[in-house]
């Protein structure tokens, strides 16, 4: 207390009064050591943050650039004090490659595999979950609809499925002599080749994802529907236009904004497929149909051991996500005006 | 108007027809994760005649899912490996190896410590970034925010080198401190403490509070339903980690997604074992899903919140 009132050198009802004013008009008179107390409470953060994430991010670039040896054993600082030692080592044994890791991608065959796969998923998948989850808020947003919490808390019930564990079920549901194709075979149509043809086991992966993903975007749209004003519907049934022209006309501009981030967010959840793939398909069968670009870069960093070549694919996964980040980020900033 | 009024009703069909209809397929792979674990392998993988009821051998799937040497999914008592001989009696404990966690109780176990040191990790920061000036806060912020955009959970390589560094492979640790300092979190909580009002925590200086005592008596207990939302992003991220436990965790640390995969991966398939297991991973979830609706709702809005 007395180095704080040293400090401000005048007696503390003066201080008192003064911070008082200093504040009323604004102005914000830093305690002492205030400085320091920001760092302390950002410190344990801000310490893992950089090892654990900065400089990931970083060596992740670095090692694009490298072939990987092996594990380092190189001395970097060796302290000996006689009763403690401590030897830190280099990370990693690397060759410099230069753009070798970038350039090998456009002859990678099964990298264009795994672009391919990914590609197809998402353009097939998110327009059909967003344009569901979409129907499914507009249905459980109309006034005359019952039990409408039930119906919510139903259609989100997935979300809290984990990703693997539900994964199995579609599997199981999938097989030859599965669940839905008793289903199908019994209202006469033919059984489908689920997880054997590569185009239905792509569509599989499209089944289980929007499954687990159309009630999370449904809660995010219904929202997005609360911000909507009434009394444009009520414009809208004036001018004598009816529910389909209301809902192009009154709710899907109004829910750009929404949309868009839905979609944007969709699209780079479909650019981090693994868990689905890997225990539907078991690693991306039949022949390679389902290898995902996350997949990809597993085998290459964890099986094959090439960390060099896979730092340059997360790379460039990151570099396309980034991008639609920043798209979504700049809608927020948009609609925010 | 009476033309209106039936299509009123046509148009209330449909609407329910097409609630109904996404209900029911959203239920049909519950029921069928229920039903299958509940069933001989059998009675469920057949495409002539499959059973659609519950039966009565999940007990003995369950014992053959703990039977399985390659994957430990549920815990079991741990042997006791040291004794006190005291003649008559003798007392057998080893205090650390009490109960052998099997996959459910390290997935909860990781889920858990996560979540409460990553809540206080961001609180903190936010409140730094909220309601202190230090040299460089607006750089710091900014690097924090940049790496918003980033898929943070594809950063593996790197980590698992760093891990295998540390010596921290095959560690619970190795799952755990990569995420702590959860951008998302820093941010949410940062945002929300931004509504604090400086002459509450001004009052309570003038009171004699220490700046921790602002922080925990203050801030936090404002904060309890952005925190509440926050421990549900922070659990389910955690909970659903699949990449980075499977090149970092070793047999005997599995948590649930790297456990089902060994299962799935497996020679012979089981599919009644994977369904008890899919089980026992889905269904306290959703118990806890219901309880907490308004807080998964929430949790789902803000991390949909990022401008």
């Amino acid at each position: 207390m007395a180095t704080r009132d040293s400090l401000s050198g005048s007696d503390p009802s003066v201080r008192d009064r003064l911070r008082f004013a200093r504040q009323s008009v604004g102005e914000r008179l830093p305690t002492p050591g205030e400085g320091i107390v920001g760092y302390v409470f950002l410190l344990p953060a801000f310490l893992l943050f950089g090892i654990f994430l900065a400089f990931p991010i970083v060596y992740t670039f670095y090692l694009s650039f490298f072939r990987f040896e092996g594990v380092g054993d190189e001395t970097l600082l060796w302290i000996d004090t006689g009763f403690f030692s401590y030897r830190l080592t280099s990370i990693a044994d690397l060759s410099f490659v230069g753009l070798s890791n970038y350039t090998r991608m456009f002859s990678d065959t099964l990298f264009h595999q795994a672009m391919f796969n990914t590609t197809f998923i998402l353009v097939v998948q998110v327009p059909l979950m967003v344009a569901l989850a979409l129907l499914f808020a507009v249905a459980l947003d109309a006034s005359f609809v019952k039990l409408r919490g039930v119906f919510r808390t139903v259609l989100a019930l997935p979300v809290s499925a984990n990703l693997v564990a539900y994964s199995t079920v579609f599997l199981l549901m999938m097989q030859d002599a599965g669940l839905i194709n008793y289903v199908l075979t019994s209202v006469g149509l033919p059984a489908i080749p689920w997880l054997t043809s590569s185009f239905w086991s792509r569509m599989t992966i499209v089944g289980a994802v929007t499954w687990r993903w159309t009630g999370y975007n449904m809660i995010i749209l219904l929202a997005g529907l609360q911000n909507v004003p009434k009394q444009l519907y009520e414009a809208a049934e004036i001018d004598g236009a009816n529910r389909i022209e209301k809902f192009w006309y009154v709710t899907i501009p109004q829910l750009r904004p929404v949309l868009l981030f839905v979609f944007v967010t969709s699209t780079i959840g479909t650019f981090k497929l693994f868990s689905e793939p890997v225990i539907i398909n078991g690693g991306g069968a039949p022949l390679d149909s389902t290898i995902t670009i996350v997949q990809y870069i597993y085998q290459t960093a964890f099986i094959d051991f090439r960390l060099g070549y896979a730092s340059a694919l997360t790379y460039v996964l990151i570099a396309i996500v980034s991008v639609f980040s920043a798209i979504q980020l700049n809608i927020g900033g948009e609609s925010d005006a | 108007m009476r033309e209106e009024t039936r299509r009123e009703a046509v148009w209330q069909f449909l609407t329910y027809a097409f609630i109904i209809l996404g209900a029911v397929v959203t239920l049909v792979p519950l029921y069928w994760i229920f039903v299958a674990s509940t069933l001989k392998e059998s009675e469920f993988l057949s495409s002539t005649d499959p059973t659609l009821v519950p039966g009565d051998s999940f007990l003995s799937n369950f014992a053959a899912l703990r039977a399985r040497d390659n994957v430990q999914f549920v815990g079991h008592v741990g042997e006791m490996t040291h004794y006190i001989d005291l003649g008559p009696i003798y007392i057998a404990y080893d205090f650390w190896n009490l109960w052998n966690m099997g996959a459910i109780e390290s997935s909860i176990f990781v889920a858990g410590v996560y979540t409460i040191l990553s809540l206080l990790l961001c609180s903190m920061a936010g409140f730094a970034f909220a309601k202190y000036e230090f040299r460089f806060k607006q750089p710091i912020f900014y690097a924090i925010l940049a790496t918003l955009i980033l898929p943070i959970q594809l950063l593996v390589i790197p980590l698992f080198l760093l891990m295998s560094q540390i010596g921290l492979t095959n560690s619970y640790w190795a799952i755990i401190l990569p995420w702590l300092a959860n951008p998302l979190g820093i941010f949410l909580m940062r945002q929300n403490m931004r509504s604090i009002p400086d002459a509450l925590l001004e009052s309570a200086r003038m009171d004699g509070a220490t700046e921790f005592q602002l922080y925990y008596k203050i801030a936090l207990p404002t904060m309890k339903s952005s925190l509440a939302a926050l421990s549900i992003i922070l659990f389910l991220f955690q909970w659903n980690l699949f990449l980075f436990p499977l090149v970092i965790l070793d047999q005997g640390k599995y948590t649930i997604p790297v456990a089902i995969n060994q299962l799935v991966g497996a020679q012979r398939v089981y599919y009644d074992q994977i369904m008890v297991a899919a089980t026992l991973s889905i269904i306290p979830i959703f118990v806890l899903f219901l309880f907490l609706q308004k807080q998964f709702v929430s949790g789902i809005l803000a991390g949909s919140v990022k401008e």
